[in-house]
């Protein structure tokens, strides 16, 4: 069964501006999936209804056989449990530390005092921060923040991780490690969709790249390649 | 609500209120202030309703006899006095009382009287008095049936007077009451709404990781019930020094004047004053949250 099924989801602003036309996309889990486009495309849109931040003007959306759309107001954050979301501009808390970045994800979901104090440092070592678990994020690189973000997006075990331009702050080496952090969680078995304009790392990691121009789909393959020019 | 959530929340309203300690305070003294005249207003308007139903159980009826009427007469007409429904006492004046009790009234001018020679030309009468005020002109005319009876009087403009005047009382500390509480509730609600505004970034975070709406607003609403509980703990501290002040200066100046008791009437001023603070400090977070909540 797929993970991710979209069917006939179109999206129309109440400016009139349409940003999707009748999409069907369906993905398995344990995929890695880039979504790409030039700016405008529609590629935003796309990311913001996976986790109900909008509704979509026609079409049904499925995260692991729940019907998104019939969720009601008090039911969307526990949709949003199962993903981990992650934004270009990192979202931490600047008055806290590190660590407690990450415990806050857990803290809010009521996650028991034990499991928290175990949990943490393991997903910080697996982003390679355990050192800097004391530290605030005023004191930290953006590829070092982009990090904290990622440990916090994935340290209650999502179903699918969904990354709006996760590299498009980063320099191309940090970007690099950040796509390798990336890549070491999907084959534990995490489903990951990216939205992102960085040519280089989707011709190098060789994924399922879906394309959107204009709110529609141009292209979808298995082992695609970015096909775009850089935008910058 | 697991425990380690209960520590949580208590942990995020300490260190709201601390970040924010200026605010906080400058909140905290607004609503005590506001508090403060809502339960001074209070204690105004429920001293002046004592007054008003003092005032009113003093209103009687006096029911003047014919001068005809004497013996059986008098005797049966106050035992139908006493049977009417909501008559609670009915005291006989003879003539000669009344005319002693109008001497009494004269004082240095009893010489007035003189001029009657023998005659005493005051009627016998009943004063009768009732359990509720509100119903003496309903009573009148039945009084005024009863054989022997000349008239019943009961100065009607003054007690209508004095009811118009203890509704206003009533009704206008009523408007006043809720005018204050309104001006709290938005007092507190504007300052939540600051704090709120201040930690947007961190409310649509937590709504981003599947926070719940009432984990996200548990927090501020018991900063805004703290604000509101400490705000009115302060304005009763004050209430209940300014109230026993009063008191003694009125108790040495107006003797007679029916001020309440600080005992119980205190106690569940404070009470009120402190259950209603932390509630409109509750209500005031919630009108200010549910913009925010929505992400």
């Amino acid at each position: 069964m797929a993970l991710l099924t979209m069917t006939g989801i179109s999206k129309t602003y109440q400016s009139g501006a349409t940003a999707l036309r009748n999409i069907d996309i369906h993905i398995k889990p344990g995929e890695f999936v880039f979504v790409v486009g030039p700016s405008g495309a529609g590629k935003s849109t796309f990311i913001k209804l996976l986790f109900r931040e909008i509704e979509p003007t026609t079409g049904k959306i499925f995260v692991d056989g729940v019907d998104v759309m019939s969720l009601k107001p008090n039911e969307i954050p526990y949709l949003r449990r199962q993903l981990g979301i992650i934004f270009q501009d990192y979202r931490l808390l600047n008055d806290r530390t590190v660590y407690e970045n990450v415990a806050f994800a857990m803290e809010v979901i009521e996650a028991p005092t034990e499991k928290i104090k175990k949990r943490v440092p393991e997903v910080l070592e697996l982003v390679g921060l355990r050192s800097r678990a004391d530290n605030y994020p005023g004191e930290l690189s953006g590829g070092e923040q982009q990090r904290v973000a990622i440990a916090r997006a994935i340290v209650n075990d999502p179903l699918l991780v969904i990354a709006d331009e996760p590299t498009g702050n980063l320099d191309p080496e940090t970007s690099m490690e950040i796509m390798k952090i990336f890549s070491h969680i999907n084959e534990n078995g995490t489903t990951i969709i990216m939205a992102t304009h960085d040519k280089t790392m989707v011709d190098f990691m060789q994924k399922r790249v879906i394309a959107i121009e204009d709110g529609y789909i141009v292209r979808d393959d298995l082992k695609g390649v970015y096909g775009y020019e850089p935008e910058h | 609500m697991s425990l380690n959530t209960k520590k949580y929340f208590i942990k995020e309203t300490y260190h709201s209120i601390k970040r924010n300690q200026l605010m906080s305070f400058a909140s905290i003294s607004t609503v005590a202030l506001s508090l403060l005249v809502l339960g001074l207003f209070l204690m105004m308007v429920i001293n002046a309703n004592n007054l008003a139903g003092y005032l009113e159980s003093q209103v009687q009826i006096t029911v003047y006899m014919e001068d005809s009427a004497k013996g059986n007469t008098l005797t049966s007409a106050e035992k139908a006095l006493k049977e009417m429904p909501g008559v609670v006492k009915v005291s006989s004046v003879t003539k000669s009382q009344a005319l002693e009790n109008f001497k009494k009234r004269l004082g240095d001018q009893k010489d007035l009287l003189e001029a009657l020679g023998t005659e005493n030309p005051f009627p016998y009468s009943f004063d009768v008095q009732v359990d509720n005020p509100q119903r003496i002109a309903q009573i009148v005319p039945g009084i005024e049936k009863i054989p022997g009876v000349e008239t019943a009087k009961f100065g009607r403009e003054v007690v209508e007077h004095m009811f118009q005047l203890t509704r206003i009382l009533r009704i206008g500390g009523l408007v006043l009451v809720i005018f204050l509480a309104v001006a709290t509730l938005f007092i507190i609600s504007n300052t939540i709404r600051i704090t709120v505004f201040a930690r947007r970034r961190e409310v649509s975070i937590m709504k981003y990781v599947g926070a719940t709406n009432w984990f996200i607003r548990w927090p501020f609403l018991l900063e805004g019930m703290f604000m509101g509980f400490t705000g009115a703990v302060i304005a009763s501290v004050f209430l209940v020094q300014i109230y026993l002040t009063l008191q003694n200066k009125i108790y040495t100046t107006l003797a007679f004047f029916p001020l309440l008791g600080s005992w119980p009437f205190l106690g569940y001023l404070t009470l009120f004053l402190i259950i209603s603070g932390t509630l409109i400090g509750a209500a005031g977070s919630s009108i200010s949250l549910r913009k925010f909540l929505d992400v």
